[in-house]
């Protein structure tokens, strides 16, 4: 029976449902009242004259309070609220000071960015341009070396490039040599050492 | 014999509704769930930075921040998933950035309006900017948000503030007979200095009460009854639910700006006057020139949208907008409708203006 009777309204039997409209009704009318009364220059003299006299007959007890209280931790040596509230102004001032040197240090930072950063433009091309260089070199003497390669095959070579060739046999000897008497050089000094 | 089981249902009904009644009325719902990081923090504030959902080449450039009321928690904006405008705007994709002033504790009950425009909101902005790595912005305040980054937008034009979205925007304190809040805290029944003296800031508690009293029957009766006629309806229970966690997560207002508001706004309408003085200048609305969209709710009773719409005749902006949206104060932004109407507009009015 209960089952059929959720199943077949949206909502579930309230015996509350034929007395809504009315409640909602005297709602109505009663906010509309309530909305003028308190727009009303009697409602608010009233309203501040209640707030004034509790102010007024709570002051004598909260200065009394406030007094004893500042005595008693006078009297444990602990800080007062007056104390705390001079420690967390301070506080406060140190942080805006730091926040402004944080400011500072932005306006530094973004000055040191931007001087640097055609310098560091200047120097990426500077480099960009000798790895072009290096390259071109590389090419270069790759090119030689393979003319050389081809001029000891050949008999007839034209007399420069022979002489370039004979230059760079004259080199390459030399290289050689010095490459000997360096690699032999501490050989000798071990054989001084072993002897002394 | 028929009786018997529906009498038992209906005892299983009331139950299981109690217990989500006392669930939703003594804990807590879980709210700002939009993954954010802490970016800058200054005395109470901090400055979060929601995590980007979208790839930077398909973001906006120009970054959002958002600047909710002094005496409510920011949250507002990111109450929870699927109900989120910061989320909506991430995946729009913004790069959202959200001030929270914090809790004002005794020692911050002499700071002002000066202190939160000149000295909070332009150092936060810095960070933004240098994090972001763009020197144009945008920025949202919703409520006394709305008057501070007004206050900003007016003395600083020259700071990079492209576009000013304002969110219920309490500006114009002319139409004293509209205001309810004007005409409790006039200078006859209201003594502004004897409760600072007393409290220090202005407690929490008294501005919820405040703010409820000005309906009191919707406020005090109407909102529980709306929660008990729907404990059956999941969707509205945690709609509820997260919109309760909000409004009873009350912090109070700072005593130097609370002063600032009653005395010189309340009272004496000095910023559409031209008269509020931040820091030693004059705040001249007419130097603002960044784009404006003010959104204005209908049904406000808090910001009626008289005190919004003059600001348009007072500012020098060539690109500006009034929206107005049916709705309440938190409603246009937090309600059910509010992803169908204000947040597409929003996003679409800021798109074309953060390339």
């Amino acid at each position: 029976m209960s089952e059929g009777q959720t199943t077949n309204s949206s909502k579930p039997y309230d015996p509350m449902e034929p007395f809504r409209g009315m409640r909602d009704a005297y709602l109505e009318a009663m906010a509309k009242t309530m909305t003028d009364a308190v727009n009303s220059d009697a409602y608010a003299q009233a309203s501040g004259a209640m707030l004034d006299n509790t102010l007024s007959m709570s002051a004598p007890f909260r200065e009394a309070l406030e007094k004893t209280m500042l005595q008693v931790l006078q009297q444990l040596s602990l800080p007062s609220r007056q104390d705390i509230v001079g420690l967390a102004e301070r506080f406060t001032n140190l942080e805006m000071r730091l926040d402004d040197m944080d400011a500072s240090l932005d306006g530094l930072e973004g000055k040191v960015q931007k001087s640097i950063l055609p310098l560091l433009q200047q120097l990426l091309m500077l480099t960009d341009t000798l790895t072009r260089l290096i390259k071109r070199m590389d090419a270069v003497e790759a090119k030689l070396g393979l003319q050389n390669a081809r001029g000891t095959s050949q008999s007839a070579l034209p007399a420069k490039a022979a002489k370039v060739q004979a230059a760079s046999r004259v080199n390459a000897g030399t290289r050689k040599r010095s490459a000997v008497t360096k690699s032999a050089q501490p050989k000798k000094r071990t054989a001084r050492k072993g002897a002394r | 014999m028929v009786e018997a089981p529906v009498m038992k249902d209906q005892a299983e009904l009331y139950e299981k509704r109690l217990r989500t009644l006392n669930r939703v009325i003594t804990t807590k719902a879980p709210i700002a769930q939009t993954p954010k990081e802490v970016v800058w923090t200054l005395n109470k504030a901090k400055l979060y930075r929601y995590i980007p959902v979208v790839p930077k080449e398909k973001r906006h450039p120009v970054p959002l921040l958002l600047v909710f009321a002094l005496m409510n928690r920011p949250y507002i904006l990111d109450l929870r998933p699927g109900h989120s405008f910061v989320e909506f705007m991430v995946k729009q994709g913004y790069d959202v950035y959200l001030l929270d002033w914090g809790v004002p504790g005794p020692e911050d009950k002499n700071l002002k309006f000066d202190d939160y425009t000149m000295e909070y909101m332009p150092r936060a902005i810095r960070k933004m900017k240098s994090i972001s790595g763009s020197e144009e912005f945008s920025l949202l305040g919703w409520c006394i948000g709305a008057i501070l980054t007004t206050i900003y937008a007016s003395l600083r034009p020259d700071d990079g503030l492209r576009n000013l979205l304002l969110l219920t925007a309490p500006l114009d304190f002319s139409n004293k007979e509209d205001l309810t809040f004007a005409r409790w805290t006039d200078e006859k029944y209201f003594d502004v200095d004897k409760v600072l003296a007393a409290f220090g800031n202005m407690p929490g508690e008294m501005i919820d009460y405040g703010a409820k009293a000005l309906k009191p029957v919707e406020n005090y009766i109407s909102n529980y009854l709306k929660l008990w006629d729907n404990l059956d309806n999941p969707q509205v229970v945690e709609a509820w639910h997260s919109m309760n966690t909000w409004v009873t997560d009350n912090i109070p207002l700072a005593g130097g700006a609370f002063r600032q508001l009653i005395v010189d706004l309340y009272r004496n309408n000095r910023l559409m006057k031209g008269e509020l003085m931040i820091a030693g200048q004059r705040v001249d609305l007419s130097k603002l020139r960044a784009n404006l969209l003010t959104v204005i709710a209908k049904g406000d009773h808090i910001t009626p949208p008289c005190q919004s719409e003059p600001l348009l005749s007072k500012i020098s902006s060539k690109d500006k907008e009034a929206y107005h949206v049916p709705g309440g104060h938190i409603g246009i932004m937090a309600g059910s409708g509010a992803h169908k109407h204000t947040w597409p507009h929003i996003d679409n009015w800021l798109a074309k203006r953060s390339e």
